[in-house]
């Protein structure tokens, strides 16, 4: 990673920068006081179970939720400033993914990319090229409604890195994808890492998740549980996988007892 | 869930689905599901005020039955009128086709189309035969309360007036219809699928929807006078060309039964009329294996044709359109436009109406003297055409897709102005100008090349008119909200806005009475637009996330 490699740590290399955040949903606490860092070229990889808040604090950063407490601050810029410059260097890969799907690929691609300030002409060239390497190019003119999931997850990707983006947000984004895709996606990720890109990538698939990412984040009830590189949380945490380290941190026992209940309500007739 | 009545009344004929190696039990369960659903499929124009009460009791399809017996009381007249079966009874007959195979088109082809029993049922285990058999009497189910709405009445009339046996004939051959046209429909959406893939065929399910709510709209306006024009007391003779209408058919059984007329073309178009609904029925039982097979067609889409940008086009857009940023928006607005099904559904059928509508009241005007037309100034009823910039201006902040407006939030747009802007001007170049022009051609043929500045002044008027109802409007961001938002209210504002455009008529009229008013005019409109587009959209994010 190049920031290892300067071995020290400048500000202008601090990219997201968040301060005991805090975000309720009415009398719902989602956020209690999340503080993290992430310096360039950095993977975090940013996991918990289900609402623990992994998917607001992404939609904070990436000013679809306003209305926090705390310090959030991306490129060294407080975002709460009203200033939306700093939306062009970000790419997200939405959890969902709503796209116009009554468009086709090429009309949505160019329509995305025109939006981030890319020329229509390289915007057009980029989509299609980039399809055509993703091995869905041969459905760029078609309507988006008809693609598979798989399809549609690529044509999501494609759409977050037109911009050339710093920082990039995804959020389960090899749902549906192929063995071979998912190679093919861990590669891209590695080498935009490697081009001093910092990516934070929230998913459910743990060994995925302990493969590629730089650092670990796990959420849990709106509370940092953990935050390190995986080889440290492992020291930390005398288990052997991410998965293990998961429940074990999540405080999460029962899956052994409720598993078998289950099936023993399966079996009645 | 309850339990429908139809379903009870269906019970009775239990024995004969069992002989068919049919599973009754789980056809009437599948059916049960699916009434159900029906029942919750509430049309745009009702879910935001609709009780929520009685949701599951009603049926919103049964509801709007009342317009097709309204239309049924239409074909009353051609029963009485006139003294040849064979003319009056195609006639009935062929209006009868048309009003069930568009709405067999436009209605049914959801159930038919359906390829959820395929992922949802297929895997279970009900046989084959159950599920297709489920499908055909869902269809059949709501074709029978079509039939009884359409036409219940008029066949009531016709027992009154001609007898039983006259009333047995029709019900006979109104049953042979509805098969007939069941089957038709089945074997053209079966043999579309054998050559196109599935987004064609729902184009082209689209086109006929617009097509049909065009045609109820001008039927609306027509219907009233269209006894005038149709002359119901000619002699007709039947000629061989006939045999490829088919709702002459019947009309040849009822002629031919009514008065002991069996000549040999009458017997040979009864044949016909009987054969064909029987056969087609045959072929779609027999093709229906097919047909699910092709189905699966829908949820793909082959190689699409690359679509070239034309040089040309690059340029207008530059000329209409100065930053980057409206380009854009032009663009991606001109997209969904042409895109969106649900979108083209609700504004086409308004946009080919305001073509029609100046035409209906110049007509009004003048059926009796048509000389007249080119010295008066009922050119003025080109602002009629007017009516579609409203509602469509309503309609463009909707989708069926809002859910991706997501893109809004997060892509680096700091003016909102581009964003309207040019999705403004996309209705106005792509949807109206093509009606304005269209209009204009006609005009000028018809009042001759002087009104050429009135029809100027009408189109800076209608951008005027656009930017007001902008401004007038609630402001949200364009194609970002459901489509279940349409509330009834708009009703009135759409009206309100409408006197607007009576106004902008009334200036024009004042304007011809001076020597060059219209220049005065056309100036006064260019200035004002000029002054409303540079102060109407701007628009902060505040006013737009409500």
């Amino acid at each position: 990673m190049i920031w290892k490699k300067w071995g020290f740590q400048d500000m202008r290399d601090m990219i997201v920068e968040i301060n005991n955040l805090k975000k309720n949903y009415g009398s719902k606490t989602v956020l209690n006081g999340v503080s993290l860092h992430v310096k360039r070229g950095e993977i975090i990889g940013y996991i918990g179970p289900n609402g623990a808040g992994k998917s607001t604090t992404v939609k904070i950063m990436l000013g679809i939720e306003s209305d926090y407490s705390g310090e959030v601050k991306l490129f060294g810029h407080d975002i709460s400033d009203g200033s939306i410059e700093y939306k062009r260097k970000i790419g997200y890969v939405p959890e969902i993914a709503e796209v116009y799907d009554n468009l086709t690929g090429h009309e949505y691609l160019t329509f995305i990319g025109e939006l981030y300030g890319l020329d229509s002409d390289l915007a057009e060239y980029k989509a299609k090229r980039l399809m055509e390497l993703f091995g869905i190019g041969e459905v760029y003119h078609s309507r988006i409604v008809s693609y598979s999931k798989g399809m549609r997850q690529k044509l999501l990707i494609i759409s977050s890195l037109l911009h050339n983006p710093e920082l990039l947000f995804f959020d389960e984004p090899i749902n549906g994808l192929d063995a071979n895709s998912v190679m093919v996606f861990k590669e891209i990720m590695t080498q935009l890492s490697a081009q001093g890109k910092t990516i934070f990538y929230s998913s459910h698939i743990m060994d995925v998740v302990e493969k590629i990412s730089s650092r670990i984040i796990l959420l849990h009830e709106g509370k940092i549980a953990a935050d390190g590189p995986f080889e440290e949380l492992k020291r930390e945490n005398k288990d052997g996988t991410l998965e293990q380290i998961f429940t074990q941190l999540t405080g999460f026992s029962e899956h052994k007892e409720l598993g078998s209940r289950f099936v023993s309500v399966v079996r009645e007739m | 869930m309850k339990d429908f009545r139809t379903l009870k009344l269906l019970d009775r004929l239990e024995k004969v689905f069992t002989s068919f190696d049919i599973d009754y039990k789980s056809m009437r369960k599948i059916l049960q599901v699916k009434l159900t659903m029906d029942g919750r499929r509430i049309p745009t124009i009702f879910s935001q005020n609709a009780p929520k009460k009685d949701k599951e009791t009603s049926n919103q399809y049964i509801k709007s039955l009342w317009i097709y017996v309204l239309f049924g009381l239409f074909m009353i007249p051609f029963l009485f009128i006139g003294d040849s079966y064979l003319f009056q009874m195609s006639l009935f007959y062929g209006i009868f086709t048309f009003f069930v195979m568009t709405s067999m088109i436009s209605d049914f082809s959801s159930v038919l189309l359906d390829i959820r029993d395929r992922n949802i049922l297929f895997p279970k285990p009900v046989n084959r035969r159950t599920i297709s058999t489920a499908k055909m009497v869902h269809i059949m189910i709501y074709l029978f309360f079509l039939t009884i709405a359409l036409v219940g009445i008029p066949l009531i009339a016709g027992l009154v007036k001609n007898g039983l046996i006259f009333f047995l004939v029709s019900v006979m051959n109104i049953l042979l219809i509805d098969i007939f046209v069941v089957g038709l429909t089945a074997l053209i959406y079966l043999s579309i699928l054998l050559f196109f893939d599935g987004e064609k065929l729902k184009d082209i399910i689209n086109y006929v929807q617009i097509f049909l709510s065009l045609a109820i709209m001008i039927g609306y306006q027509l219907l009233a006078r269209s006894f005038v024009i149709i002359d119901l007391t000619i002699s007709f003779e039947p000629q061989w060309w006939q045999v490829f209408i088919f709702p002459m058919w019947y009309g040849a059984i009822m002629d031919m039964i009514m008065n002991g007329d069996f000549q040999p073309i009458y017997l040979f178009f009864s044949a016909l009329g009987v054969i064909f609904p029987l056969l087609s029925l045959w072929l779609y039982i027999k093709f229906n294996p097919a047909f699910e097979q092709n189905l699966q067609k829908l949820t793909y889409q082959g190689k699409a044709k690359e679509i070239k940008r034309s040089k040309l086009g690059q340029l207008l857009l530059t000329l209409i359109c100065r930053t980057h940023e409206e380009r854009t928006f032009f663009r991606f607005a001109g997209f969904m436009m042409k895109n969106e099904r649900d979108f083209k559904l609700k504004v086409y059928p308004s946009l080919g109406f305001s073509v029609v509508i100046p035409f209906i009241f110049i007509m009004n005007d003048f059926n009796t003297d048509f000389d007249q037309i080119s010295t008066s100034n009922s050119y003025l009823s080109i602002y009629f055409s007017l009516i579609i910039i409203p509602t469509t201006m309503m309609l463009l902040k909707f989708s069926g897709k809002y859910k991706g407006s997501w893109i809004y939030r997060v892509a680096p747009i700091t003016q909102l102005r581009p964003m309207f802007s040019g999705t403004i001007k996309a209705f106005i170049f792509k949807l109206y100008l093509p009606v304005y022009l269209l209009l204009c051609v006609l005009f000028l043929a018809l009042f001759g090349v002087k009104v050429l500045p009135d029809l100027i002044v009408v189109f800076i008027n209608s951008c005027l008119y656009a930017v007001i109802c902008f401004m007038i409007l609630k402001k949200s961001l364009p194609f970002s909200e459901s489509f279940e938002q349409v509330n009834q209210n708009n009703g009135a504002l759409v009206f309100g806005l409408m006197l607007i455009a009576g106004l902008f008529a009334g200036l024009h009229f004042i304007s011809t009475l001076f020597s060059y008013g219209i220049y005065l005019y056309l100036v006064i409109s260019i200035v004002t637009l000029w002054m409303l587009w540079k102060k109407g959209f701007d628009i902060t994010w505040e006013q737009v996330i409500h």
